[in-house]
């Protein structure tokens, strides 16, 4: 058996990069192992598939459930299948943005509360690494969750309505995963600037709500920013969107802003990479 | 033997207090060297900045000449084990270790072989395929232990290893560290006395922030071996009595000595002479240092043990006190330790 230390030590060439791709297995051999890789893209094809089929069935609900006198005739004209796409992504940013975030609310802040970050850190690694691995497990899970559960919807709003052009869904599948990646970056700022999940995951949520309040409210002034791009991503299905220099100037915004909060993030660790 | 770890004017302030005010040590390469001292002087602090986990406010930390703007490389020198250790519940005790390994550099095979031999050199052979959370204190503690050493470092940085440990849980890791310290050179925080001494070559004591004494242990032990004259008193007024004047004689004493010193020689002597206390006391007075009382236990800390002693006798004869034990011998690190600390 080879000694347990310093006696014979080689040189080693070091890899940065395989650092970063243990570090990012050991993110996604927790997806699976909590089982989040498999019930959070449930919930999205839950939630996908909710809106063309209550869409489809709105007038046989209504007669069944809606104590109606007899005789009346319901009349509701079947919503267009982009339409339904729309309203799908809709779900999506209540409900989908609201579980994705609870489900990254401690990425970091339980790790640093317990402990387990210093362990890590004391290894020749960089906390942008670290940090790095982490965004990239909420890319993947997000962008898996927001596949599955639009997927579901174009197949039942194609099934049940009407075909959707996959040009227009896939454009708008990519802007909406851009506006959840904003989300979850926020989450994780602050699940390193916080202690605790909860508020991490309140003040994201939050951070999210004032970004689209902001530029639905001055889209003159602050159209620009990432709170449009849910906004962008609905005129993407619904065919209407068109290249302008306020599109694009959202597209370069999200990217800075989204390098700036991991940027941020990683200040925070590097300054004290365990809590007392 | 050359430096492996130097510390230099080390500070650290929160806010407005100073956790740690100002270190300077260095341990020698093949060193054990003990961080010692009561809870909240400072060590874990102290080991955080060590390791890079906590930025200094002031001072330089060197790991084999390595300082920290080449941060990257200080780590690859050096193996951590926090107070106590928190790894990923999920993951099994050889996932851990291995991850560990890859994290310092190691290939996916060759992160697995060491893992494996790590985990049994720790006794955790069977427990690496099971889950962490369902570890013990002291498989933790090993484990932290295993994943310390994936690397190989020159110098193993412990923060209270074994203070959190039920008897048998210290007993491993004492043991595994015993064998540890022919390999590597190893620094741990504990305050407990007893784990200092029996493990390391050198102890550095700390007391709030600061380091009150250093040295090898033997050194140390030699150089602030005092004589000690205890004696158990026959229980009763006259007894005690007895003691709490002669522990108030000796600090009038001293303080008389002090003044002494400072006045000049010849003025002082008629001072000597008018003063209060009682002349057939002076021999003894004159060789004692402290006394401290405790219950029936009057321990005399002396220069010369055979004056003391002689004119010890005298005293208790003199006053016909009663004494049940008499026992001559030196203050031991304990008594230092405690003097140290306590200020």
């Amino acid at each position: 058996m080879s000694g347990l230390a310093a006696s014979e030590r080689s040189v080693r060439p070091s890899s940065g990069l395989s650092r970063f791709a243990a570090m990012f297995g050991k993110e996604l051999l927790e997806l699976v192992r909590s089982l989040k890789l498999i019930w959070v893209p449930i919930v999205f094809i839950a939630l996908g598939i909710m809106q063309p089929v209550t869409s489809y069935y709105m007038p046989v609900i209504l007669e069944k459930a809606g104590n109606l006198p007899d005789g009346s005739v319901i009349e509701i004209p079947l919503p267009t299948g982009a339409q339904v796409m729309a309203e799908t992504l809709a779900q999506f940013g209540s409900l989908g943005a609201l579980v994705i975030v609870l489900v990254f609310m401690g990425t970091v802040s339980s790790e640093r509360n317990s402990g387990a970050v210093s362990m890590i850190l004391v290894k020749p690694v960089s906390p942008a690494s670290y940090l790095v691995s982490k965004w990239g497990a909420m890319l993947l899970l997000s962008s898996l969750s927001l596949l599955a559960g639009y997927g579901a919807a174009w197949y039942y709003t194609g099934f049940l309505i009407e075909a959707v052009a996959f040009k227009a869904v896939l454009s708008s599948f990519l802007l909406y995963e851009l506006w959840l990646l904003v989300l979850l970056t926020l989450t994780l700022l602050l699940s390193t600037a916080l202690r605790s999940a909860a508020g991490a995951a309140f003040a994201a949520l939050g951070a999210g709500a004032v970004l689209s309040l902001l530029s639905n409210l001055f889209p003159k002034y602050a159209g620009w920013l990432p709170g449009a791009l849910p906004g962008f991503a609905r005129q993407a299905v619904m065919g209407s969107l068109e290249w302008s220099s306020r599109f694009g100037a959202c597209l370069v915004a999200t990217v800075m802003l989204l390098a700036a909060l991991v940027l941020l993030a990683n200040i925070l660790l590097r300054r004290a990479a365990a809590i007392d | 033997m050359r430096p492996l770890l130097e510390v230099e004017g080390l500070v650290k302030s929160f806010g407005t207090t100073k956790a740690v005010k100002g270190l300077d040590f260095t341990v020698m390469e093949g060193r054990c060297a003990a961080l010692l001292g009561p809870n909240g002087a400072g060590k874990t602090t102290t080991i955080r900045m060590l390791t890079g986990l906590l930025k200094a406010t002031k001072g330089t930390v060197r790991i084999n000449g390595c300082s920290g703007s080449s941060h990257r490389d200080m780590r690859e020198l050096l193996g951590y084990v926090p107070q106590s250790p928190s790894f990923y519940g999920w993951m099994t005790g050889k996932e851990y270790v291995a991850y560990a390994g890859k994290l310092c550099g190691l290939t996916a095979r060759q992160a697995d072989i060491r893992a494996s031999e790590l985990l049994s050199r720790v006794g955790l052979e069977e427990a690496g395929k099971r889950r962490i959370q369902g570890y013990s204190g002291g498989m933790k503690q090993r484990l932290g232990l295993a994943q310390s050493l994936v690397h190989q470092p020159k110098l193993l940085v412990m923060d209270e290893p074994v203070s959190a440990l039920d008897p048998i849980g210290r007993r491993e890791v004492l043991e595994l560290l015993q064998e540890l310290k022919s390999e590597t050179t190893v620094l741990f925080s504990t305050h407990v006395l007893h784990d200092a001494e029996e493990l390391c070559d050198d102890i550095i004591i700390m007391a709030s922030g600061q380091i009150a004494l250093q040295g090898s242990l033997q050194e140390v032990r030699n150089n602030n071996r005092l004589p000690v004259i205890s004696i158990r008193l026959e229980e009763g007024e006259a007894s005690r009595e007895w003691a709490l004047t002669l522990k108030r004689d000796a600090e009038s004493f001293a303080q008389k000595t002090v003044e002494r010193e400072n006045e000049s020689t010849a003025a002082a002597l008629p001072h000597m002479t008018s003063s209060h206390l009682p002349l057939q006391r002076m021999p003894l007075l004159r060789h004692v240092r402290e006394v401290e009382v405790e219950g029936y236990l009057v321990r005399l800390i002396v220069d010369d043990i055979a004056e003391a002693r002689r004119s010890l006798l005298e005293e208790l004869l003199r006053e016909n006190v009663g004494v049940s034990k008499l026992e001559v011998g030196f203050s031991s690190l304990e008594d230092l330790f405690m003097k140290v600390v306590s200020g």
